[in-house]
């Protein structure tokens, strides 16, 4: 008893309520959607605790339960075929990043090839902009009336270089948007791999060719191979590029479950593609985590190895035209979103007919409205997210609390549009109808993106040493208040970074804000998409230019903070 | 101010028995020594008294209230820790008001207390009370630190930092003062003085002090009593020169001081003294013993060398006969390494210039008087 009372302070009270927000928000939502895909209707878990009535019907519908659901989806041939193309997609794209990255990685590691610090800065290009933005951007360049299928029919070709709107254009955006997810490990792979070993080779007389592909490749290939499998979750849980460019005629799972829950209401259906999405995800995670445990690629660390950068001029400058052509695109494809938002009209060709900034007038007079809401959801869930994320670090690190561990990196493998789904079908009746309020799309939009806060808050909790909490108590001051005036101050700088990084993935975030975010509270990234739907280019082009300055400036902010916390 | 008392403590960690039956009386007001070599349980000990471990039974009392249930924050004992502890974040100021922020907010309304918070969490968003303030600097006038209250305490020597986490401590009137291995992070010469200020401070103050040590040294120079802990038991508690002049155990024998140790049977009694046989030697001691095999215990400065053909009454004292294998000149000392039998003796002598020293390989007859020989 003595005990129980000991233990219920203040924290083990805070600890209680965030076990409980996760249960809520995260946990319950997931277990029921896979309830869901059993019983194949709406099934709410939440109401048959504290309604008999609907416990009764509940447990009507458990006796129904049956695995015709996921029968169905095998003989369903759209679903097959979702499954399929996702799958496909996902891999094509990685294979060709893999193989598109290789030399990149290489030039920028090991050879002293031209413009190499212009090529490393502009490939953070793609990880600024979301992807929804990109899939519309490539419609500018290579769509119909796109200035590329322009320069490409004078130059004799017929049709279209790249029909945006087809698998061919969802996988050249995703290629050209998500390689720095790959390029940066491969970097620090090929860095490591023991230059030593390749010297060797080379003494004993192999060609330089055979060198790369029989010593260099296999070393580095650890690194590969996991950020193969990285970019597979992330290619096969975009939301962005596949919503803008995959046509009527092409199925895939985060589109068709989207379709299923915002077009047909079918419960049973996107429960079960939500199932499929994340057991897909979750997997490849999971073999990627495998494949990194013990190992650690992205950080050099001991002493700096003497690296001999390779100079043949022929060698780094075809690296170099190659890498130049690679990031570029990402950058034209930006320019051309920016020019669009300052074009009169610009229609079949090469350059605007006129400039204007009439769009940002339109943009500041009738959506000011949505810019604010992004900057309040943002920092919303900000909020939250620091709360939530300062104390899990805390049971983690202090507490070595494995459990809220495991829990708290649960969003990693869950694509956001699973999440969603999950959470509109959870949230969607009495007790807690929560669907269509802010609050809703705030918690979700905290839970998808604390990954990135506890990782942060986490490493400066493991810098504070226990003592300096112990002495605190030791001083009079209760865990609770110990944690307020000592342990948090001390982590702020933590707390900051990851504040800013969960800032500007708000503000990105396409799949929960186009599935959960009511009308009054629609944030930029769903009026760009609405704009797109109802193809008023000129106002998307507009807002999409705010939102990447935006995220911009705030990636600057983080940067200043990173660099003084280093100091 | 309190005294401190111990009944029947033990602490398990999981199957791991850190603690076996711990009693302890520490009076008010003494300096009180927890000594043991690393692994002993004295942390553990002096943890469980902070309140930052709870012991598996027993009980604690602080003055005469039991505390084993109140939380640590509500015990009263100040503690220095090893590594000092120090809020990096604040200054020297700020850290030794810490506490007494603490107590202000306790007895605060929710308003009040938003002021407190502010300036705990920085100077500049709260003033500090005049009372506050005064203490503040009284303490660490005290502590000679009162021209380094703005400084960060990381711009601060390891002697000044130690001496911030002692005011920092001594701030709040502890009912017990606790240090935690608290000369261990200084330097050998910092060390010297140190110890002579946390003494001053302690009988100045005449608080109630407990500090844990693995150093013989600093224990037996500081502390009014020392408890000496092996394994997660106290094997002896006393004052400094009874742990030496009478050690409990060959364990103690050994940790506190130099020994010679050895294995010996009685064989019976003659004129009062008990006659011990072991290899190498024969001896008569003044203790008595009703045990058949003892351990013979004989402090390095008890045994004087003499010639080989030297003329000794073996009714006024101990003769032994052995062979220097190696003599250390140490200045005011000469230490010799003596083989008796199978045992090498190390003997030291005072050295007194012009005396001559017994070489290597030279045979010796050692003497030590029947009082000097101590049966464990």
């Amino acid at each position: 008893m003595n005990r129980l009372k000991n233990s219920l302070n203040g924290l083990t009270v805070v600890k209680v309520l965030i076990f409980i927000f996760f249960g809520l928000f995260m946990l319950l939502p997931l277990l029921s959607v896979f309830v869901v895909s059993f019983t194949g209707e709406p099934t709410n878990l939440l109401g048959a605790l504290t309604d008999p009535a609907i416990l009764n019907s509940t447990i009507e519908k458990f006796k129904n339960i049956s695995l015709d659901n996921y029968k169905r989806i095998f003989s369903n041939a759209g679903y097959a075929t979702a499954l399929k193309n996702s799958l496909v997609l996902a891999f094509t794209v990685t294979i060709i990043i893999i193989l598109v990255c290789i030399p990149l990685a290489y030039g920028i590691a090991r050879t002293k090839m031209p413009f190499k610090k212009t090529i490393s800065a502009l490939c953070m290009i793609p990880l600024i902009v979301p992807t929804f933005i990109s899939a519309y951007a490539f419609i500018i360049m290579f769509g119909r009336a796109g200035w590329v299928t322009q320069i490409y029919n004078a130059l004799g070709g017929e049709g279209m270089l790249l029909n945006p709107y087809s698998m061919a254009g969802v996988v050249a955006v995703q290629v050209f948007f998500f390689f720095p997810y790959a390029l940066w490990p491969l970097v620090a792979a090929f860095k490591v791999s023991d230059i030593s070993l390749e010297e060797a080779s080379q003494n004993l007389g192999a060609k330089s060719w055979f060198t790369f592909i029989f010593v260099t490749f296999p070393l580095a290939l650890p690194g590969v191979i996991s950020s193969a499998l990285l970019i597979f979750t992330v290619s096969f849980s975009d939301f962005g590029s596949p919503i803008v460019l995959a046509p009527k005629d092409l199925n895939l799972l985060v589109v068709e479950a989207y379709r299923e829950i915002s077009g047909f209401f079918n419960w049973g259906g996107a429960a079960i593609l939500t199932v499929v999405m994340v057991i897909v995800a979750a997997f490849f995670f999971y073999l990627q985590h495998l494949f990194t445990k013990g190992k650690n690629y992205g950080s050099v660390s001991g002493k700096p190895k003497q690296q001999k950068l390779i100079e043949n001029k022929l060698l780094t400058r075809v690296l170099s035209g190659y890498s130049l052509f690679i990031v570029l695109i990402p950058l034209l494809a930006m320019l051309s979103v920016a020019l669009q938002s300052v074009a009169t009209t610009w229609g079949k060709d090469l350059l605007p007919s006129g400039y204007t900034l009439n769009h940002y007038k339109t943009i500041f007079s009738t959506s000011m409205g949505n810019i604010q809401n992004s900057i309040m959801l943002a920092t919303g869930a900000l909020v939250l997210s620091v709360i939530v994320a300062t104390f899990v670090s805390y049971f983690v690190v202090r507490q070595n609390s494995a459990k809220l561990d495991f829990i708290a990196s649960i969003p990693l493998v869950v694509p956001g549009i699973a999440f969603g789904i999950a959470l509109i079908q959870t949230f969607n009746t009495a007790p807690l109808q929560l669907t269509g309020t802010a609050l809703l799309l705030i918690i979700a939009y905290t839970i998808r993106r604390l990954p990135y806060m506890v990782r942060s808050t986490m490493g400066s909790m493991r810098a504070i040493k226990a003592d300096i909490e112990e002495a605190a108590v030791n001083l009079g001051a209760t865990p609770l208040t110990a944690a307020i005036t000592i342990v948090g101050p001390l982590m702020l700088p933590g707390i900051a970074a990851g504040s800013v990084l969960v800032f500007i993935t708000v503000i990105k975030e396409a799949s929960v804000s186009i599935l959960l975010a009511p009308p009054e509270w629609a944030p930029m990234s769903l009026a760009i998409f609405q704009n797109i739907l109802r193809a008023e280019y000129y106002s998307a082009a507009a807002m999409s230019v705010i939102l990447v300055a935006l995220v911009l400036i705030l990636q600057a902010i983080a940067s200043f903070i990173g660099k003084k916390q280093q100091l | 101010m309190g005294s401190v008392r111990i009944e029947k403590m033990t602490k398990s960690f999981g199957d791991f028995t850190a603690l076996h039956d711990i009693n302890l009386d520490i009076k008010e007001g003494e300096f009180f020594a927890l000594l043991g070599p690393s692994g002993c349980g004295k942390t553990t000990t002096m943890r469980c008294i902070a309140g930052f471990e709870n012991p598996t039974s027993g009980r604690i009392y602080i003055g005469d209230r039991e505390v084993e249930k109140i939380p640590a924050n509500k015990r009263n004992c100040g503690m220095v820790f090893q590594s000092y502890a120090l809020f990096p974040h604040m200054n020297v100021f700020e850290n030794v008001a810490y506490s007494l922020n603490i107590k202000q907010l306790n007895a605060s309304n929710p308003i009040k207390q938003m002021g407190i918070y502010g300036r705990l969490l920085s100077s500049r968003l709260g003033k500090y009370p005049a009372d506050i303030r005064n203490k503040v600097m009284e303490i660490l006038k005290y502590v000679e630190l009162d021209n380094h209250a703005d400084r960060l305490t990381s711009e601060l020597s390891g002697g000044q930092q130690q001496r911030v986490a002692l005011a920092r401590a001594l701030v709040m009137e502890p009912a017990v003062l606790l240090m935690d291995e608290p000369l261990s992070n200084l330097d050998q010469k910092l060390r010297h003085s140190m110890r002579n200020t946390i003494r001053k401070i302690q009988q100045d103050l005449g608080i109630t002090t407990i500090f844990v040590t693995h150093d013989q040294e600093e224990a037996m120079s500081m502390a009014d009593r020392v408890a000496v802990m092996d394994k997660g038991h106290i094997v002896q508690i006393g004052t400094p020169t009874d742990l030496y002049s009478n050690p409990s155990s060959p364990f103690i024998a050994d940790f506190v001081g130099t020994s010679n140790i050895l294995e010996g049977t009685v064989e019976g009694e003659e004129n009062g003294f008990t006659v011990v046989k072991g290899e190498g030697f024969l001896l008569r001691s003044s203790t008595k013993t009703k045990k058949k095999s003892v351990d013979v215990i004989i402090r390095p400065e008890h045994v004087k060398v003499e010639a080989a053909d030297s003329v000794i009454d073996h009714n006024e004292t101990n003769v032994i006969e052995g062979t220097v294998i190696m003599s250390t000149y140490l200045g005011s000392i000469v230490r010799y390494d003596v083989q008796v039998g199978s045992y090498q003796l190390i003997v030291d002598t005072t050295y007194s210039s012009g005396a001559n020293i017994f070489e290597e390989g030279k045979k010796v007859k050692l003497t030590v008087e029947h009082e000097r020989v101590l049966l464990i």
